[in-house]
């Protein structure tokens, strides 16, 4: 559980790294601009380009299957149109063995000399005749035109004689004939009407014209057409699956139904299409097999076509995106400049306050040594003006001038502090103690503090190195907490002001005060600009937040713990080196 | 280029403070050393014996004296105090004389060191004007400064006020002779200035040395 | 004419004792206190005519003690003592019933007519 939480963990702060909003005080520099940037178009032309690559790899393989069945749908039409040429083919020539039987009497066609005269003619509408010749209802060759010799031939025992019988019609599968060529034989049986007799008038026609029809198929190399019988044996020569009569396997078991396209995988391991007929009133099945897939011709154009625009939509998408990025990246950066600008603006306006405040703070203590100057000064001019003495009143006079000079020293201690700060006005980054820096800041609310009876407990270790930080800033913002706390109090409270080591790195200034308090659903908006609790009028509400703004530029932090009734407690917490932010 | 002007100008008003509380600083130094040493005197006095009409009527003076570095001071500090609370609030209704008034008087320290009298040549009844008078003081400070700084010892400085048609006039008028004065002391950021001029909405003219500022009854914020 | 009883309040000690003495030499009778608890205190004890009152004292608000003098005996006059610039409570003191002001550091001749003027409304109210 333990290392798959710390996993998680990892990998959603890498998430959150990578899409940072970022701190409201953080200070963008050029580098996380940029990687900015980076990340909004990485992540808007990844965005834009999944659909797209979607949508064309879809249609890609859409439009192939439409070309695919297209091309079957084809096939089909052309294997229907073959079948039905064959069908028709072998039709005609029944009827035209019909036709025969209706115009010539058994007795016609019996006699030999007419049979010959009508073959002739015969063949010549009928090409690829071979012979002709009348088959008695017990199945002997009564006569016979052709190149065998078959008059007088028994035929009771063979299968074909009995299925003409049964019939009236037969087709045969090819054989090897006259020549040795292929060929196959059609028969009819001729009923005499009202005798119960029937006659059998039977052809043989060379296979060359039954070539013909899966040969006109619109084939391409590699591509195969032929004619088998139903146990495979093929009836006219294939271009790669055999010779007539030699076996082809089928692939699969044919069904008769209607012309059907397959997919079916070559023994060496290619893909085929198979397209199958079976041709009626006949042993035979008109097969098919496509091997070119000629149908991929056209894709590849369009694959390119494709492939161009998605480049080109690509291309297009990034470089909008790299538009918009740009845009947003300078709008962000604007305002964030601006942010930090109107920032600056206040700091330095508090700046300006605070320094005004305490210049005036200067200028109204300074009142009461100055009185009294004049006071000890003009006293002892009414007693020399009275008594008209130096001497007289020597001891008076020494202890006046002692005031005098008491006084002097206080006024210069005062005006000091003025002067400290002046000389401070442009940004150092000096090392300094940090306790004198607090004192200077105490320095500046004595008075106050006196005046509402506040009781101030100092608590500065004395082990605390000097710290590289800006000085100005630092007081600035220890006395606004200050302030505050005095605020917090008014009559009588306690103030404690402590600092420490907090380790190696930083150094740590606590400021306590026994007031009323901050209740916990306000404590979390205090650093917040223009958040104030005191009363309209009384107090901007940027101290704070302005606090903590130096405090995360200074590099350390500022927390604050409190509740309704039980003081409040600022913790500073300033690094020792200085802190590039 | 407004980034850079912003925080320019926020560190020329800075300096303008801090060489303004310096100067007073140092000032009253002085009068505080004159008052010491005044003490100093008289107790020295008192412990050498001395006694009689001279001892009596050189101590008179000295405490006069005392009382006159008080006055000084009291003065000094009254105008410290005005620059000050002018430092709180951006906006808000002033009087010009009453601005530049303090000025001079903080300004002083360095006029006096080169003998430079700032003569004021305030119109009476002028009247106040709202607008920023720290940013405005601010900016008279920064020519004034350049004057100081490029006018002969001896010399003479008039500032002037006057309001004419619905606008208050400061005038600048060095009265004196110029002397070479090596660049790096003069870095004079005219521009931004000019800048800021612009957008308290006043306007400045030239005239033979003379610098004249005209600003309109309600001066716009920067 | 009888001495003038003044009350002065101020914290600063040096101060209201020189100026103490000051007053003493031109013929007033001055009691100082350094708050607002040894005013009231020495208030009661033996009232004073004038009261010459800093307003910025630690313990108890100058502008209350204005008030409670006030009520205790309004014919008592009180003078602020104020800074340069303290401009709001100069105001509120005036409000508050005090007769005059003076800033510090004090010209004393200003402070003694403005004594004398307050004495004078002081007899001119009693009677």
């Amino acid at each position: 559980m333990e290392p798959e939480k710390t996993r998680k963990r990892r990998v959603l702060d890498f998430i959150r790294t990578w899409f940072n909003a970022h701190d409201i005080f953080g200070i963008l520099s050029e580098d996380r601009y940029k990687s900015l940037k980076l990340r909004i178009i990485l992540l808007d032309a990844v965005l834009s380009m999944i659909p797209l690559l979607i949508v064309v790899t879809i249609s890609y393989f859409w439009f192939l299957q439409i070309l695919k069945d297209d091309f079957r749908n084809q096939m089909k039409w052309e294997i229907e149109n073959s079948k039905q040429s064959i069908e028709f083919f072998v039709d005609q020539k029944l009827s035209g063995l019909r036709f025969l039987t209706s115009a010539y009497s058994y007795e016609q066609l019996s006699d030999q000399e007419t049979l010959a005269g009508i073959f002739s003619k015969f063949k010549q509408e009928c090409g690829g005749l071979v012979d002709l010749g009348i088959i008695t209802q017990d199945g002997i060759q009564r006569s016979y035109v052709g190149p065998y010799n078959l008059k007088g031939k028994d035929y009771t025992n063979q299968d074909w004689f009995h299925e003409v019988i049964v019939r009236s019609v037969y087709v045969s599968d090819v054989f090897m004939g006259y020549r040795k060529l292929p060929h196959f034989a059609i028969a009819v049986k001729k009923e005499n009407p009202g005798k119960g007799t029937s006659w059998i008038l039977r052809a043989t026609i060379d296979m060359e014209t039954l070539k013909k029809y899966p040969y006109s198929m619109n084939l391409r190399e590699n591509d195969d057409a032929f004619i088998i019988t139903y146990d495979g044996t093929l009836q006219t020569p294939s271009r790669s699956h055999g010779n007539v009569l030699e076996k082809y396997n089928l692939p699969f078991s044919l069904h008769a139904q209607a012309t059907t396209i397959q997919d079916i995988i070559n023994p060496d391991g290619s893909h085929a299409i198979f397209g199958y007929s079976f041709i009626d009133d006949s042993p035979w099945i008109l097969v098919t097999i496509i091997k070119s897939n000629p149908y991929l011709k056209i894709p590849k154009i369009f694959k390119n076509e494709l492939f161009i625009i998605t480049v080109l939509s690509i291309i297009f998408s990034i470089a909008v995106t790299f538009v918009l990025a740009q845009t947003v990246v300078n709008r962000i950066k604007k305002a964030d400049r601006e942010r930090e600008e109107a920032m600056a603006n206040c700091e330095h306006a508090s700046k300006m306050s605070t320094i005004g405040r305490l210049a005036a703070g200067v200028a109204h203590e300074i009142n009461n040594p100055l009185a009294i100057i004049n006071e000890k000064a003009g006293l002892m001019k009414d007693i020399l003006e009275t008594s008209g003495d130096l001497q007289k009143n020597r001891d008076k006079f020494i202890s006046q001038i002692n005031g005098i000079f008491d006084s002097v020293n206080r006024c210069r201690t005062i005006t000091h502090r003025l002067l400290g700060f002046s000389r401070r006005m442009d940004i150092s980054h000096d090392a300094f103690d940090l306790n004198d820096a607090v004192k200077e800041v105490l320095g500046f609310i004595e008075k106050e503090v006196l005046y509402r009876n506040i009781t101030l407990n100092l608590n500065l270790a004395d082990n605390i190195p000097k710290i590289e930080s800006d000085k100005g800033q630092l007081q600035q913002v220890i006395l606004n907490i200050i302030n505050n706390a005095i605020d917090a109090v008014e009559e009588g409270g306690l103030i404690e002001v402590s600092s420490a080591s907090k380790d190696i790195n930083s150094v740590r200034v606590l400021i306590k005060d026994n007031g009323s308090g901050i209740p916990k659903e306000k404590l979390k908006h205090i650093f917040e600009p223009f958040y104030t609790t005191k009363e309209k009028g009384k107090g901007t509400g940027l101290g704070l937040s302005i606090s903590y703004g130096i405090m995360q530029k200074l590099g350390g932090s500022i927390q604050v713990e409190s509740d309704a009734g039980k003081g409040t407690a600022f913790t500073l917490e300033i690094p020792i080196k200085l802190v590039e932010v | 280029m407004t980034d850079n002007f912003e925080q320019e100008l926020r560190f020329l008003q800075m300096r303008f403070i801090g060489k303004i509380l310096a100067g007073f600083t140092h000032e009253s130094k002085n009068y505080l050393a004159i008052i010491k040493e005044s003490a100093g005197l008289i107790e020295d006095m008192i412990k050498l014996g001395k006694s009689g009409e001279a001892a009596s009527s050189q101590y008179l003076e000295i405490t006069h004296s005392i009382e006159e570095q008080i006055e000084k001071s009291a003065g000094l500090f009254k105008y410290l105090n005005r620059f000050s609370h002018r430092m709180d609030t951006k906006l808000s209704g002033f009087n010009c004389n009453e601005a530049l008034e303090e000025l001079i008087a903080l300004v002083n320290r360095f006029a006096n060191q080169k003998r430079i009298e700032l003569a004021k040549d305030f119109q009476q009844d002028l009247p106040q004007i709202y607008g920023n008078p720290s940013m405005i003081q601010f900016l008279i400070f920064s020519f004034l400064e350049e004057n100081i700084i490029t006018l002969d010892q001896n010399s003479r400085i008039i500032i002037k006020t006057e309001t004419a048609n619905g606008s208050i006039m400061i005038g600048i008028i060095p009265e004196g002779n110029l002397i070479e004065v090596e660049r790096e002391k003069v870095e004079f950021p005219y521009e931004t200035y000019d800048i800021v001029l612009k957008q308290l909405g006043g306007a400045l003219t030239r005239l033979k040395g003379a610098l004249k500022f005209t600003f309109p009854l309600k001066v716009s914020d920067i | 004419m009888s001495q003038t009883k003044i009350l002065l309040v101020d914290d600063e000690v040096e101060f209201a004792s020189a100026l103490a003495e000051r007053l003493q030499m031109r013929d007033y009778d001055v009691k100082t206190a350094a708050n607002g608890l040894e005013a009231m205190a020495l208030f009661h004890n033996s009232p004073p005519d004038v009261v010459i009152l800093d307003l910025r004292i630690p313990g108890m608000d100058g502008l209350e003690i204005l008030k409670n003098i006030k009520i205790f005996d309004p014919t008592i006059e009180v003078l602020i003592l104020t800074g340069h610039g303290d401009v709001e409570s100069v105001a509120e003191g005036m409000k508050s019933g005090a007769f005059e002001y003076i800033m510090k550091p004090i010209d004393i001749a200003e402070l003694t007519s403005k004594i004398d003027m307050a004495m004078k409304k002081r007899i001119g109210s009693r009677d």
